[in-house]
């Protein structure tokens, strides 16, 4: 592993465990800005736990999270969006009868109003133009008015990512962000993902292996919630333990 | 007279007292937890519940004079009104708000009360005490209502009865897995629908015995189940809703805790109660037993 | 370079395109347009009185549905604003001697903070125990009015504070004059219809619903969602005290049921049956339950069980009330944009 100078997001000895059980023991990593890093393992890896840690839905119970050299220990969830970490959810997680359009621009708004009980919403069109450059960015122009549960599966998985971008943020974390799409729709979310990693640190869960053996810079891969291996993609498909726990589970990488 | 003698025995009686009145708020928490832990509902018409037992109860001690009968046959033929509730009004709300059912309870609610005024009439109805269980004992150190004992021992023996059938039985088994993650029935292959429906009616039965014992204790009338809602609610929140043990505990507890106001300030007995509520609110939102965390 | 929606085929929508809750153009006359429907209210119902209780009930869902409605929060112990509002209103000018309109602003300050309160102790419980939480605290208020007597007049009620005139300096209004009565409430109802319809449609109004949508991913968005659902529950107790306090004017005497269970569960009643999140389906449901209650007491004593049963089925098949699914088909009507 290469040292990252100016990491953008470090973890060290981080850990997690409820009760007896550890979910998440001694994961030290640095991630530099403006790459690409997927975080993949088998099912109970530690991968969802790992990503409510970094977002700050779960307190770490071992070692520490440094976001831009700040320690996240003590912040609150709330304020981690206002920081600029954002992430998106495995199972959608939209506000279900508000238009693309109004969920991004909510998420917009958090950042900006506080406690405004006068003006008219509607009148604030610096929001409603940022929520629609984003709904652009996303793809979503031509969904802007339909509600968030009428839409297809693929474009609230879109969506999902276009309200994480309503804060603008440095650090993207992505759980899943293809799960339950097809080969088509993947590659559109690829495409996608390349175009906001381009201005952006993304660091994403995923299961199909052939999407990540393609766009990310980096692979972490966790089991049994600890760090097994880390390093560029060629180096991950060569790794013995990374192989071991693979083949060992499914007899395979898994779907593409 | 010893003036301090007196006192102790006084406080004695009165913290029996107080286990007694306990014992019936058990029994509505427990109904209220067991429900709620397996469907995941408020069940807004239990107040309302105990009392149609508490009229089941005098239904069937009209009819055969027995009390035992009325003891045994009361919760069951409410229960079985269960059965009817959850497989006709609430199965079909599964999926949607978890506020759903708890509005829809609460709709029951008035309809329950407005039928046992159709059925009974609107003014109480005596409910004596058995012969066989009126009277006091003498236990030394003061004399204790016979049917207050009684009351605290069919309590107690449900729970044991109810502590038997989770922990030792399979079919105990399956309902503490299903309360923690329905999922796993489903993979199971377990009949979730049928156990819901169970699980539910044994609730209600609870609710209706806990009627049943109470209808000696203090009048019975329309309006004692919307007056018990509140009472109930409150044992739930302060024991933590799901938790068996909380709802025990918090049932002694707030039992012994009105109990004592009365002692020394009558009227401010169930006043007493919700500002200890708010107080264990204050201190811990989830409850003595509750899990912490957000969220239902 | 393709973009998403050009190749994703859209699913056949189950749900609503858009929500009931806001009608886009005509949302900004929401509030006129209720208080010219409102207007013209007495002139088409039997009764005055009728009237009059429409307004305050009205007033009163209105309250409850901001906190139910659009902020998604199940409360049962709604009476302890209301009830607080008429009791003080009541005390203000009968043991104090005060102006009523200076009694009922005191009585809304001291709902208000009553709201602040038990939101402060409700709120941090989780999900599911606000409900039953709230229904305790209001009991606990219910009972503290039974002990205070001397004050409110125990199980009897409060009495003795007929307002016959309001004396508003250059204008004495005699409000035993029905009409007037009705247009005196009716300036209260109006101005708190114009304040919520401005709310709604706020920055705030938009963190609501988010909170009610979503609440993990307002929470995840940045939002600071605790505190946003106090100052939802203050504004609601507030809008609800205010209505209390008018029916103190109305009726001179208010009753210990003003705290009771039943006027809790008459907010939710009403605000479901016209259509929780809409703007002016607590009034089309204040209207339809007492209307329903009057006729239905007419025809039998058990009109409770017809009341209890036409909930039921609400709840079961009309969830969106009746202002909320006329609403819905409306705008499905209206087709894609």
């Amino acid at each position: 592993m290469n040292p990252v100078s100016n990491p953008i997001l470090e973890v060290e000895n981080l850990g997690r465990r409820f009760g007896a059980f550890t979910a998440l023991e001694g994961v030290s990593a640095a991630f530099g800005e403006g790459r690409i890093t997927a975080i993949i393992g088998p099912n109970g890896a530690g991968k969802s736990t790992f990503f409510n840690l970094l977002s700050g839905a779960l307190k770490p119970t071992s070692g520490s999270l440094r976001f831009s050299g700040r320690d996240m220990g003590r912040v609150p969830q709330a304020r981690f969006a206002h920081l600029g970490i954002a992430r998106s959810y495995q199972i959608t997680n939209l506000f279900p009868r508000l238009t693309a359009h109004e969920n991004v621009r909510t998420a917009i708004q958090a950042r900006t109003r506080r406690y405004d009980f006068w003006s008219r919403r509607d009148a604030l069109t610096g929001l409603g133009t940022r929520a629609d450059e984003i709904l652009d960015a996303v793809g979503l122009s031509g969904r802007r008015d339909r509600t968030a549960a009428s839409l297809a599966h693929g474009e609230q998985r879109a969506l999902e990512i276009g309200i994480a971008l309503a804060s603008d943020p440095k650090l993207l974390l992505l759980d899943e962000p293809t799960a339950g799409m097809g080969p088509e729709e993947t590659k559109e979310m690829v495409a996608l993902l390349r175009r906001l990693g381009e201005s952006r640190t993304i660091l994403l869960v995923e299961h199909k292996m052939k999407m990540i053996l393609g766009l990310s810079e980096r692979i972490l891969v966790l089991h049994h919630g600890r760090l097994i291996a880390d390093g560029t993609p060629s180096e991950i498909q060569t790794d013995r333990e990374v192989r071991r726990v693979y083949l060992g589970q499914s007899g395979g990488y898994g779907y593409a | 007279m010893d003036p301090g003698f007196l006192d102790l025995e006084l406080i004695a009686m009165q913290l029996f007292s107080g286990v007694a009145l306990g014992a019936v708020f058990v029994m509505l928490a427990l109904g209220l937890s067991i429900i709620f832990g397996m469907l995941g509902i408020v069940n807004f018409a239990h107040g309302n519940v105990f009392m149609v037992g508490a009229y089941a109860g005098v239904f069937v001690m009209e009819r055969t004079g027995s009390f035992w009968a009325a003891l045994l046959f009361g919760p069951l033929m409410v229960g079985a009104l269960g059965l009817l509730i959850e497989r006709f009004l609430i199965r079909p709300l599964a999926g949607r708000s978890p506020d759903d059912p708890l509005l829809l309870t609460f709709g029951l609610g008035y309809v329950l009360v407005e039928g046992v005024r159709i059925l009974f009439g609107s003014d109480g109805l005596p409910f004596a005490t058995p012969e066989e269980l009126s009277g006091v004992a003498d236990l030394g150190i003061g004399f204790f209502p016979i049917y207050r004992l009684f009351v605290v021992g069919v309590v107690a023996l449900v729970l044991v009865a109810l502590w038997y059938g989770l922990e030792r039985t399979r079919l105990g088994l399956i309902v503490r897995a299903g309360a923690r993650d329905p999922e796993i029935l489903r993979v199971l292959g377990v009949d979730i629908q049928r156990l819901w429906l169970w699980v539910f009616a044994l609730g209600i039965a609870l609710a209706a015995l806990g009627g049943v014992l109470a209808a000696p204790m203090r009048s019975v009338n329309p309006e004692m189940g919307n007056v018990v809602l509140g009472e109930a609610f409150a044992v739930t929140v302060i024991g933590g809703m799901g938790s068996l043990m909380g709802s025990v505990v918090a049932g002694l507890l707030v039992g012994i805790v009105v109990s004592m106001t009365a002692l020394f300030a009558p009227e401010m007995a169930s006043i007493a109660m919700f500002a200890f509520m708010a107080l264990v609110l204050l201190v811990r939102p989830q409850g003595l037993f509750g899990k912490p965390g957000l969220g239902v | 370079m393709q973009t998403l929606d050009q190749t994703v085929v859209a699913a056949p929508p189950k749900v609503p395109r858009r929500s009931p809750i806001a009608l886009d153009g005509v949302s900004r006359w929401r509030a006129p347009l209720s208080i010219l429907a409102l207007l013209a209210l007495p002139f088409l119902l039997p009764s005055q009185a009728l009237a009059v209780n429409v307004l305050i009930y009205g007033l009163y869902a209105v309250g409850y549905n901001l906190l139910y409605g659009y902020t998604g929060l199940l409360s049962f112990g709604h009476a302890a604003f209301f009830g607080t509002g008429a009791y003080l209103t009541g005390i203000g000018i009968g043991a104090f001697g005060l102006h009523p309109l200076l009694a009922m602003a005191l009585a809304v300050v001291a709902a208000s903070g009553l709201a602040l309160v038990i939101g402060t102790v409700s709120i941090r419980s989780r999900g599911i125990y606000f409900a039953m939480v709230t229904l305790a605290l209001a009991q606990l208020v219910y009972y503290v009015a039974l002990q205070a007597s001397s004050w409110t007049g125990g199980e009897n009620g409060l009495r003795g504070f007929t307002v016959s005139t309001i004396d508003l300096g250059i204008v004495s209004l005699n409000i035993l004059n029905p009409l007037t009565k009705y247009l005196f409430v009716l300036a209260f109802v109006g101005a708190a219809l114009a304040l919520i319809s401005r709310i709604l449609a706020s920055p705030f109004g938009a963190v609501i619903e988010a909170i009610r949508e979503n609440e993990t991913r307002a929470r995840a968005c940045g939002f600071d969602v605790e505190r946003t659902k106090l100052l939802a529950f203050v504004l609601s107790g507030l809008f609800c005290g205010l209505s209390g306090a008018l029916s103190a004017i109305h009726l001179s005497i208010v009753p210990l049921d003003s705290l009771a269970y039943h006027t809790s569960g008459t907010a939710v009643v009403m605000t479901l049956v016209g259509g929780a999140g809409t703007f002016f389906g607590p009034f089309v449901g204040a209207l339809t339950v007492l209307v329903l209650e009057d006729v239905l007491s007419l025809w039998t004593p058990h009109w409770q069980l017809a009341l209890g049963s036409v909930f039921i089925l609400f709840v079961l098949f009309l969830p969106r009330g009746l202002w909320g699914t006329a609403l819905g088909r409306l705008t499905a009507l209206r087709g894609h944009r």
